[in-house]
């Protein structure tokens, strides 16, 4: 009982640490809460700066094969690191599944919320911008 | 399904429904005003921190510490104070919410999801806030932020917070005292990691232009008792109060009140008068955690602000154009400008 009660408070505390850490602009000027994105693609650049971090992937098309462009938003630096991440976090060619939300001007821009890397599997919070959504 | 098992269940279903009150509490719908609802942990703000509620550290002189004990890390966990109008207190000294923002809580509550955040949803604009002292153009700008979603905060630009903004705009900072050379010192890690400075020293404010209108203004402070009071004045007009986007003028005139109640919390209030922009004043109040393995991180938000280059006006065009290439000049630069 003490055992699954420390697992609960785990659980809590994960959960209480992927409040949101960052605040620079608007996140619902520019991204939609309300059009969610899961996609996979291939880590093609790294812009571990502020005020937020990018990430760019190369998402390809299952259907037409055509391959675009992603640009990944997450937080900063520092907001990220209290997350778990370090700038070798993420590397050219890793294989990412991404999690979040569109950019409203319909340009293949995210706001990332979770990036699960695909060679161990590991589910890392973004720092996302996304504050207190419904 | 044994009775422990179950037991157990029943236990975290119960911790899940207590830490998501904390959690709303913490976040733009908190009636977290008083000191009381931090004790004990700093639960109300990101500083989670278990243990006993030490009482606060002291100076050798005896003047209540708001920095840290030597020998130890610690910095303070700002809080996201999205909205001030959730904040207002019933005047000076008093941690109690207006019951006009109680009731408004209440009914967000009930209505489900849209609790006021930034994320999208609960933004009403000026009616939604009857209980501010507005001047018809405060409203105006004021529906305006509402109705694009704070899309032009300065913040955005990578400008200061300025003001009581940089007391509810979430990163860490730090407050030290230097008696010996009468004022105190306030470092921001954001939003653009600058510092502050508070002169205790008993003078005057400069008198007409010599009063120079700065982004954080020109603060004067005293004790009154443990109480630290700060007087600011001079403030330019290039911030917002809040990120909702509730304006200031330039005849804003700020008095704030820190205390430390316990080593874990420090509660801030600030008195907002401004009659170029509200028709009384009004006072905010709230906690903020200590975070006692931190330290403050550099952070430059000048770095790479992308959000720029895709910002656009009100009719879809761009204001800065897109991210200039190496070699190539910003979109819109002549020569001789800027």
């Amino acid at each position: 009982m003490r055992t699954k009660f420390a697992v609960a408070l785990a659980g809590l505390a994960l959960l209480a640490s992927i409040r949101p850490v960052v605040a620079h602009h608007s996140f619902s000027a520019e991204f939609d809460a309300n059009k969610p994105f899961k996609m996979t693609g291939t880590v093609t650049k790294v812009e571990w700066m502020n005020p937020h971090t990018f990430f760019y992937i190369d998402v390809k098309d299952e259907k037409t094969g055509k391959v675009t462009n992603w640009a990944m938003e997450m937080g900063s630096p520092n907001g990220l690191m209290r997350n778990g991440w370090t700038r070798n976090t993420l590397k050219i060619g890793d294989v990412v599944t991404v999690e979040g939300s569109l950019a409203k001007d319909g340009s293949p821009t995210g706001n990332a919320r979770v990036v699960i890397l695909a060679k161990t599997g590991q589910r890392l919070f973004a720092a996302s911008s996304q504050g207190v959504t419904p | 399904m044994t009775h422990s098992l179950r037991t157990a269940l029943v236990g975290a279903a119960a911790v899940v429904v207590f830490s998501s009150t904390l959690w709303v509490a913490a976040g733009q719908g908190g009636a977290a005003a008083s000191p009381q609802a931090t004790q004990g942990g700093g639960r109300g703000g990101r500083g989670r921190q278990a243990g006993p509620v030490e009482p606060a550290p002291r100076l050798p002189d005896g003047t209540v510490n708001f920095g840290r004990v030597p020998g130890e890390k610690g910095v303070w966990a700002v809080p996201y104070i999205q909205n001030m109008a959730m904040y207002v207190v019933r005047g000076p000294g008093s941690t109690e919410l207006l019951p006009e923002i109680q009731a408004a809580q209440q009914a967000r509550a009930g209505g489900g999801g849209a609790r006021g955040g930034g994320g999208g949803g609960g933004r009403g604009g000026a009616k939604s806030e009857p209980w501010m002292p507005w001047r018809p153009w405060s409203a105006a700008i004021y529906d305006y932020h509402s109705a694009n979603e704070s899309k032009y905060d300065p913040e955005g630009y990578c400008l200061p917070p300025g003001g009581p903004r940089m007391m509810a705009t979430p990163y860490q900072m730090e407050i030290i005292q230097l008696p010996e050379h009468k004022r105190i010192i306030m470092i921001f890690e954001g939003a653009t990691h600058i510092w502050r400075e508070i002169y205790m020293d008993g003078r005057k404010f400069p008198e007409g232009d010599a009063l120079n209108p700065t982004y954080l203004g020109y603060s004067i402070g005293h004790w009154e008792g443990d109480t630290l009071v700060v007087e600011t004045r001079g403030f330019n007009e290039n911030t917002w109060l809040d990120y909702y986007g509730h304006p200031h003028t330039d005849m804003l005139h700020v008095v704030e009140r820190w205390t430390r109640p316990n080593k874990q919390t420090l509660h801030y209030e600030a008195t907002i008068t401004d009659p170029g922009a509200y028709t009384r004043p009004f006072t905010v109040a709230w906690d903020i955690p200590w975070r006692a393995d931190a330290e403050l991180p550099e952070y430059i938000c000048q770095e790479n602000n992308q959000y720029l280059y895709r910002l656009t006006d009100d009719f879809g065009q761009p204001i800065f154009g897109p991210r200039p290439q190496p070699g190539q000049r910003p979109a819109g630069a002549t020569s001789g400008t800027r």
